[in-house]
Formats: structure tokens, sequence, C-alpha cells
């Protein structure tokens, strides 16, 4: 048979390969039905929300009876500042050890393709690589965000009796409360993609896991016992130092401006990515 | 029949090293459609490096090598073209075999219908909701296979589709790679079974510490492996040697009433049996297995001796020298 007469009997269709092919919505879509289908991504989400809600009762508890002492107390008042805005940081309180969950699914969401070699077959399917990386960089940053919010409001909604029960008020429209929410929110997101960052730098969960965790808990602490101004000055530029610059109503004297610490965090976010996309692009599987 | 000639996988100068090692050596070959190509050498020769260069996993450190005329990583739809088994079981354990299939489905938007199919084929759909972790090898070779045929390609490349198989399981993938082949598919396949491969394939690639041994007919490569021997059996073997001896005859002892001739066809034999009046009750031609062929091939290649075990090796090893 020739190909004259096949293509005579069969003409050929233009096909373009956009309709069978790989692109990022698909990979993204592959990258959801990933994570939804493996049952330690939902057990870490949900301890996330107990964790959360958890530690804001604990917080609203704690602080309420701080208070309710220091209400007998005008020295211990003064001691405590602003009371109005305080009752607005409880909720999220949990969001120091939540972050290192939601960062350690990120991580797991890429070193788990290297360690249970399901690499092979994510890269096969999409040969050029970066599509998977920015599908998964997409699927954590947004499931950290949303889990983050839900969990921060969650946990507001439950310290509520407790905060009246000491007679202290939370206001959900308060600047302080939105930034807590919307920020802390933002800070997670860019804590897991630093998490899936590290997991494709490294192929290794308990390495990413433990590299995280110095970044965001030993570092800072580490560079405290040092004086010395270009330690200070760079301690600024960590991750939950501009956290804590942005969730504050005003910036601390000698910090960075809000503008600058939303920048520092989005360059935490986007320099891991890139590292890390440069290099997935290039090792071997 | 233009079409058909890009069909196919063509290693150009293929090159990789791992530090200072040279794992694959300048290899050149092509896997034509339409027969299935066996993909021979001991372990560390190359084999799956190879195979890992052609899916574009790992980048070669020189050379080239296409599949149906483009790099793998330059088609649009990568899993329609080629499909691979390259490691079984690599896979997410707490996943279920249908969701890990669903998972490369959803790259390439093949929709659940072939992926329920391709279960089917696979013969998974007893265990396709189970998590992947308690799979047997066997079952996560087929998952393999059927993660390889998901984008129904034209090219299939396993990586030792029948380790781990059972019986049945063997003869159905024997079957399924004939059968793709068949249809005008190109089939790759590595194992370091010799009997399953020269009952699988049509062409063999035979490689080394990386070097290219072999690339020819599987037909070629059986009657070029020297001269063929005769098995005989006879009540008098001292006699019969005597008989036959001759410079170009060389005789092996196999057992005390069992000798293999090499140098003489076995009319020959009889006929000197009959002038010495030798009684012979067994004479039988012996092909050249493809386990001899590749042993001779792989003698000098092979990365990992072993060493001569007492007994069961021995006749074998002294009967091949003696024959040399």
């Amino acid at each position: 048979m020739s190909t004259e007469t096949q293509q005579a009997t069969l003409p050929q269709r233009p096909r373009t390969t956009s309709g069978k092919g790989t692109s990022f919505g698909r990979a993204l879509g592959a990258e959801v039905r990933k994570f939804t289908t493996v049952p330690s991504s939902l057990i870490l989400l949900l301890t996330t929300l107990v964790v959360m809600v958890g530690i804001g009762a604990l917080a609203a508890w704690g602080i309420g009876s701080v208070t309710e002492m220091a209400g007998s107390d005008p020295e211990a008042a003064a001691a405590m500042g602003d009371q109005a805005t305080l009752a607005d940081t409880i909720a999220p309180s949990g969001i120091m050890l939540a972050q290192l969950i939601v960062g350690s699914l990120a991580v797991l969401v890429m070193s788990s393709e290297f360690t249970t070699g399901m690499a092979r077959a994510t890269f096969a399917a999409v040969p050029k690589r970066f599509p998977v990386v920015l599908a998964k960089a997409t699927l954590v940053a947004v499931i950290a965000f949303v889990v983050t919010v839900v969990s921060t409001l969650v946990s507001a909604v439950v310290i509520m009796p407790i905060l009246s029960n000491y007679s202290l008020d939370q206001d959900f429209a308060s600047d302080v409360f939105q930034r807590n929410l919307w920020f802390g929110a933002a800070y997670v997101a860019v804590v897991a993609l630093i998490g899936m960052a590290l997991g494709g730098l490294l192929r290794n969960s308990a390495g990413a896991i433990v590299t995280l965790v110095g970044l965001i808990f030993v570092l800072p602490m580490v560079l405290s016992f040092f004086a010395n101004d270009f330690i200070t000055d760079a301690k600024r530029f960590l991750p939950d130092a501009a956290y804590a610059n942005l969730i504050a109503a005003t910036p601390p004297d000698g910090g960075l401006e809000h503008w600058q610490a939303g920048l520092t965090l989005g360059l935490w976010a986007v320099i891991p990515l890139l590292v890390t996309v440069f290099v997935i692009q290039r090792r071997d599987v | 029949m233009v079409r058909s000639v890009e069909r196919m996988i063509q290693a150009t100068s293929l090159a990789k090293n791992y530090g200072t090692k040279r794992a694959v050596d300048d290899v050149s070959f092509t896997v034509q459609p339409g027969k299935v190509t066996g993909f021979l050498g001991p372990n560390g020769a190359g084999k799956s490096t190879t195979m890992r260069m052609i899916m574009g996993l790992d980048r070669p450190s020189s050379g080239d090598v296409t599949v149906n005329g483009k790099r793998y990583a330059e088609h649009g739809a990568p899993i329609r073209e080629v499909g691979a088994l390259l490691e079984a079981k690599a896979v997410h354990k707490s996943r279920s075999a249908r969701n890990h299939l669903r998972v490369l489905a959803a790259t390439h938007g093949i929709p659940n219908s072939r992926v329920d199919e391709v279960i089917e084929i696979t013969g998974l759909a007893p265990v396709a909701r189970k998590r992947v972790g308690g799979f047997s090898l066997g079952m996560g070779q087929r998952l393999g296979i059927a993660a390889a045929l998901l984008g129904d390609p034209h090219t299939l490349i396993l990586d030792e589709p029948v380790n781990g198989l059972d019986p049945e399981g063997v003869l159905w993938v024997r079957n399924m790679a004939k059968g793709l082949a068949a249809e005008g598919r190109t089939v790759f396949l590595s194992s370091h079974l010799m009997s399953e491969m020269s009952l699988t394939a049509d062409h063999l690639i035979v490689i080394g510490r990386g070097r290219l041994l072999a690339d020819a007919p599987m037909a070629d490569v059986l009657s070029g492996a020297g001269a063929a021997r005769t098995r005989v059996r006879t009540d008098a073997p001292d006699e019969l040697v005597r008989a036959l001896a001759a410079p170009e005859v060389s005789i092996t002892t196999t057992g005390p009433d069992t000798l293999e001739i090499q140098g003489a066809a076995p009319r020959d034999i009889a006929r000197r049996a009959l002038d010495a009046r030798v009684l012979v009750f067994e004479l039988t031609p012996l092909q050249a297995s493809l386990e001899d062929v590749y042993m001779d091939m792989t003698r000098d290649e092979v990365e990992y001796h072993s060493g001569p075990v007492a007994g069961a090796e021995a006749p074998l090893e002294s009967g091949r020298r003696a024959s040399k």
C-alpha cells in the first residue's frame, strides 16, 4: 500500500497535538489527582486545622486569664499593651506549628516523586518537566493558602465564646485581624513553596523537612545570638521576620517597610522555585 | 510507506558517563517497527541507562537518540507515541492502581474509559482499587505494562517486563509483545532470560559494559554461533573417540556414556561408529542456544563475575573449554 492510496482513502485530518498532548492545565489536573488520591494529604490538612483551632483555643484561654488577672493590677495592664488589638491576633496563634505541617506536606508533594520512583512515570509523561514543577507549586501554594484561611476563620469562630467569657472583643473586620488572616495565609503559602522546592532539590523527604525547619525556626534563633550589625540587618530578610513585619499594623522602627517585607516574602516564594525548576530540568531522573 | 520509516528508535553514538565510569559507550542502533527487538546484556551493561536516555529521563553525555524522528521530550503527546515500563512498582505505594493510571491519563487528556480498558487488558481488574503497596512484583509489572499501553503508543519500551511474572504472565507478555509487533508497532524489550528472549524476539541487540556487541536478526545470531555440535550416547565412548579422532573434531565427555562432538556431521559420526562397530543409541544435533551465544559474546564483558560453583556449573564449563 503506497502512501498516496492511503491518503486518498483516508484523508488526513489536521491533527493538532494540543487536543491530545500535554499542557500546564493537564499537568495541574494530574497533580490535583495525585494529591487527592493519597490519604496522607487529607490527614495532614485535617491535622493543620485541628492544630490551628486547638492552639487558638489555648491561646484565647491563656490570654484571657492573664488579662483577667491584669484587670485588677493596673501595672500589669499597662505592660500587656493594647488589649483591643491583642484579641484580634489570637485566632492564627497556631500558625507557627501549622506552617511546619503544611510545609512538610509540600515537601512530600515533590520528594515522594523521587522516593517512590513515581518521578520516572511523571517525567516520562511530561518530559518538558517544568509544567510539572509549576503545577505542583500552584497546587501547594493554593492549598496552603486556603487551609490557613479556613483554619484561622474556624479558630476565630471557636474562640469567640472563650474570649467573650473574659470580655475580650474580637473584631473580624479590624485591620489587625485582616492582616493576620491574609498575610498569615500568604506566609504559609510561601513556606509551602520553599518546602516543595527543597523537596525537589534534595529528593529526600526527611532531609528537606529538616532543612525547612532549620530555615524557619533554627536559623532565626542562631542568628539572634550574634549582635553583629550585618546579621541583624540580614535577619529582617528571613521569611518569618518578613511575616512578622507584615502582620504588624505599623512596621517596627528600623525595620523594613511593609512593601519591602512583602517583596521579601515574594522573593522567598519565587527564587527557590526557579532554582528547583532549573535543577529538575537538568538532572537525570 | 514513507511514514513508517520514521517510526523507529534511532540511537546515534549514544554515551553516558557516571563520574568516571562509562555506562554506555558510543552505542548506535536502530529499532525497527513491525518486530520485537530484544535488548540483551549482563547486569550493569547499560540496558536500563540506554532505555532511560531514550525516554528523556537521563541526559546522554554525548550522542543522540530519537523516537519516530524526534527526541522523546520534543513530542507534544509523548505517551501517545511511546509507552514505557522502566521499573515495576515505581508508584506511590498508598495510591490505588486505578488512580495511578488516571493520574498518568490526566496528563494527556486520556479518558477514564481507556484506563479501565488497560486494566482489563492487563488483568488488573480484581486489584485495581487496591493500594499498589500491597502488590506482588508480578502485579506491579502488570501495572507498569498497563501504564505503557495507556496512550495506545506506536512504540513500546519494556525493561525486564517478565521479571517477577508467573508462567501464565510470561506467556501473556510474550504474546502481547508479538501481537503488538504484528500490528506494525515498534517493540523494544530487555530481558536477561535467554530462553524467553529466544522465544519472543525477532531481532537482537546485545550490549556488554556499555558497548554494542551485536545487532542482528535472531536467526543470524543463532546460526553464527560457531560450529554445530552433536550429542552422542554410546556404550563404548572410548572406542568412539578413537574412531572419530581427527584434527578438526573436538570431543567433550559430558557423561559416562555421553559425548558432545564438534567438527563432524551427525551422518559422519554414524558412519564411523558403524565402521568401528560401536553401538550408538542417541545421536542428537544440538543447535547452539541463545544462552551459549550470549555467554560467548559477553564472556569478557560481564561486570560482575561469579566464582565457580563446585558441581553445578562444572560440567558445562569444562565442556565449553574442551570444545574451544
